[in-house]
């Protein structure tokens, strides 16, 4: 009971440090503005309206009623907002307003008031921490209580799912927070803490996007060798007829043919080859550092998993339902990142947010033990 | 009974390089203030944050208030004022009150009620609602001390209470540090204001390069110091040269350690040899003396010169 107590003041000790911060009003004021500009999109019979209705686009697939609507509006919540504006401009403005709580805890003067107290030193620790994610739980879930709203009242989807939000920008930042936490306690300054973080972010964004790339690239390369060969094999079939029919000038002609898709899937077979090493290599260090990326695309899964048509198809003009127009084959690229797409789709989440947790456990543990240790 | 402080044997060295406690051991009694003494950097704040857990001692040995050193639940019995102490500046007096009332594992009641005891007690019942950041040094100071005291603890250590208090205040903090001991708490007082302890102190101790120089009563360690003096004006009977000093026109006849009896046959004296007694005091060492004795004791001639030793015996 005497722990909770202390726990509980600390919690509202916290509370009123993040109401105290400009940063704070500034942050909770754009988030609502966003919302009422995402809440601002609808649909009606004959396309999307926007800004309540000052602009309009006309469309015969996606207006109101359709699961394209439907899609659309989610997958600009999943893959736009959150990924955007939630996983950076508002977790670069959160980093900036809780950066200060330990460097500011542990001034002197300050520190001494709270350290000699029955509390331990493992529990201020821990609810300090807590703390610092008050701040992203509280703006997310204004955010995602206002999303929800807007998604109910536009396009008629009440998914629970969106408030998945909270809890998975809550993890992302959390993945940042801890370096952040670490690099305050060691240094006991805000900047340093603000910019060792930021680094950290830069050095994460980086690799995951190296090796995205590295394996789209991948991908692509392999597509590519895979349709020179089957276009090597039709044109062996051609020439193999041609020579059957001793039409000698169209064997000919083939066989010249055949040397561009021929050139293709190796010089494709070479780039794979290449590929292929610094593609593990970076797989690897990708697997010793938090998945910021992966953790934020858990909500973008969820939500599309009861959707017709998922957002990659409707941004490659796929999954609209015309006869006299099908859809165009996907070239190599796109082939590459559907592939990779689904690659990200199979890992597990308990996978990808194991992992990250792992790696937060072990700089939080760090960061307790010098904590702990200390003299103030 | 039971000390209220007894340590043996503290040792604390920063880093490996800066010695700032060799071997500091004292007993603090109950019910007493005790002061604390020493130059910057003797080490005074160091052991004041040891005993309360907020820097780990390199080596100790003993107990506060009957538990070992270290023992975190005994902190709740324990009020204590850091220096330079600095409180959340957008809480009011008020939430600033709660919070550290509620680390003290205080019941929210509990603390409702002790804050207006406490908030009145420091003369600040009308700044409830005001923010901290908006105080000024004295005021924080006497916020400092109420929350010092509102878990109601048996021992207070209260590093530099009276600094930036203006002489009012201070005189308001001496008559409270009086009341607090005579309720039965026991004060240890870390000060640079000499003057201000001497009227208050019981026991004191002076540290000096982290060691302690001299300890005991204010009474043990002045005694042999006490001497009575007679001041007169005129040509009076003939003294041991040793026994006399000269200030102007008067005649100062110096007794040292001697009783208030002893001094009786003096007097008769001067008054058979028709001279105008001006003034007859009983003299006590000064803390400030007994400072300075601690510091040459302690071979220290300059009591501004940082007390931590650096590296080897210094």
């Amino acid at each position: 009971m005497s722990t909770w107590i202390a726990i509980l003041a600390i919690l509202r000790e916290s509370w009123l440090t993040l109401r105290a911060e400009k940063l704070f009003k500034l942050v909770l004021g754009l988030n609502l503005l966003v919302i009422v500009a995402y809440a601002s999109i609808g649909f009606d019979a004959t396309g999307v309206s926007i800004f309540f209705g000052l602009a309009h686009v006309d469309s015969e697939y996606i207006h109101e009623g359709t699961s394209l609507a439907k899609t659309l509006y989610l997958g600009i919540y999943s893959a736009f907002i959150v990924n955007l504006w939630l996983a950076w401009a508002a977790s670069i403005l959160a980093l900036i307003s809780t950066s200060s709580i330990f460097p500011s805890f542990l001034k002197e003067g300050a520190v001494e008031l709270v350290m000699s107290r029955p509390t331990r030193r493992s529990t201020i620790f821990f609810v300090k921490y807590f703390g610092g994610l008050l701040f992203v739980m509280v703006q997310v879930g204004i955010f995602t209580l206002g999303a929800f709203l807007a998604a109910g009242w536009r396009v008629d989807v009440w998914d629970p799912a969106i408030f998945l939000a909270i809890p998975l920008i809550t993890l992302f930042y959390s993945y940042l927070f801890c370096i952040n936490v670490l690099v305050g306690v060691i240094t006991r300054s805000t900047l340093t803490a603000l910019l060792a973080t930021l680094l950290f972010w830069f050095a994460t964004f980086s690799i995951h996007t190296t090796d995205q790339l590295l394996t789209e690239n991948l991908f692509r390369f392999q597509e590519t060798a895979i349709r020179a060969e089957k276009r090597i094999a039709e044109l062996e079939a051609e020439r193999d007829t041609a020579n059957a029919e001793q039409d000698t000038k169209e064997a000919d002609n083939v066989e010249h043919w055949l040397q561009g898709p021929q050139k293709e899937a190796a010089a494709a077979r070479e780039a794979v080859e290449q590929l292929t090493p610094w593609e593990t290599t970076m797989g690897i260090i990708r697997t010793t550092i938090p998945e910021t990326d992966r953790t934020l695309a858990l909500l973008h899964r969820q939500l599309e998993r009861n959707s017709d048509v998922s957002l990659f198809d409707l941004m490659t003009g796929r999954g609209f339902d015309d006869e006299d127009d099908p859809p165009r084959e996907l070239n190599a690229e796109e082939v590459a990142q559907r592939k990779v797409l689904a690659q990200e789709n199979q890992i597990p989440a308990w996978q990808i947010i194991g992992k990250s947790l792992i790696f937060e456990m072990i700089v939080l543990g760090l960061t307790l033990w010098i904590f702990r240790r200390r003299d103030y | 009974m039971p000390a209220a402080i007894e340590i043996h044997d503290v040792h604390k060295t920063f880093r490996k390089k800066v010695r700032a406690l060799q071997g500091v051991s004292m007993q603090v009694d109950p019910g007493q203030i005790f002061c604390l003494l020493g130059p910057n950097g003797a080490g005074k704040s160091t052991l004041v944050k040891i005993l309360m857990t907020v820097i780990h001692a390199s080596r100790i040995s003993g107990t506060m208030l009957g538990m070992p050193i270290g023992h975190k639940p005994t902190l709740r019995r324990v009020g204590y004022l850091p220096e330079h102490h600095r409180f959340p500046t957008f809480m009011t007096a008020e939430q600033a009150l709660h919070f550290y009332g509620a680390l003290s594992d205080m019941r929210r009641h509990d603390r409702r009620r002790r804050i207006d005891a406490m908030l009145e007690l420091v003369g600040m019942s009308g700044w409830r609602k005001h923010r901290v950041g908006t105080f000024s040094k004295g005021m924080q100071q006497r916020i400092g001390l109420a929350q010092a005291l509102l878990h109601d603890p048996e021992l207070l250590l209260l590093d530099e209470p009276t600094d930036g208090v203006d002489p009012v205040g201070r005189r308001e903090i001496r008559d409270l540090l009086i009341h607090l001991r005579d309720e039965g708490r026991t004060i240890l007082i870390n000060s640079h204001i000499l003057s201000e302890l001497e009227t208050i102190c019981d026991q004191l101790a002076v540290v000096v390069k982290g060691r302690v120089a001299l300890e005991g009563t204010v009474d043990e360690l002045t005694s042999g110091r006490r001497r009575w003096i007679v001041s007169y004006e005129g040509a009076g009977p003939e003294w041991d040269a040793e026994q006399i000093r000269q200030d102007g026109r008067l005649t100062q006849v110096v007794l040292p350690g001697a009783a208030a009896r002893d001094v009786q046959p003096v007097i008769d004296r001067i008054r058979a040899a028709d001279c105008v007694i001006t003034e007859v005091s009983e003299v006590r060492e000064s803390l400030e003396d007994l400072f300075m004795r601690a510091l040459e004791l302690a071979g220290e001639d300059d009591a501004a010169t940082p007390g931590a030793a650096k590296g080897s015996d210094a």
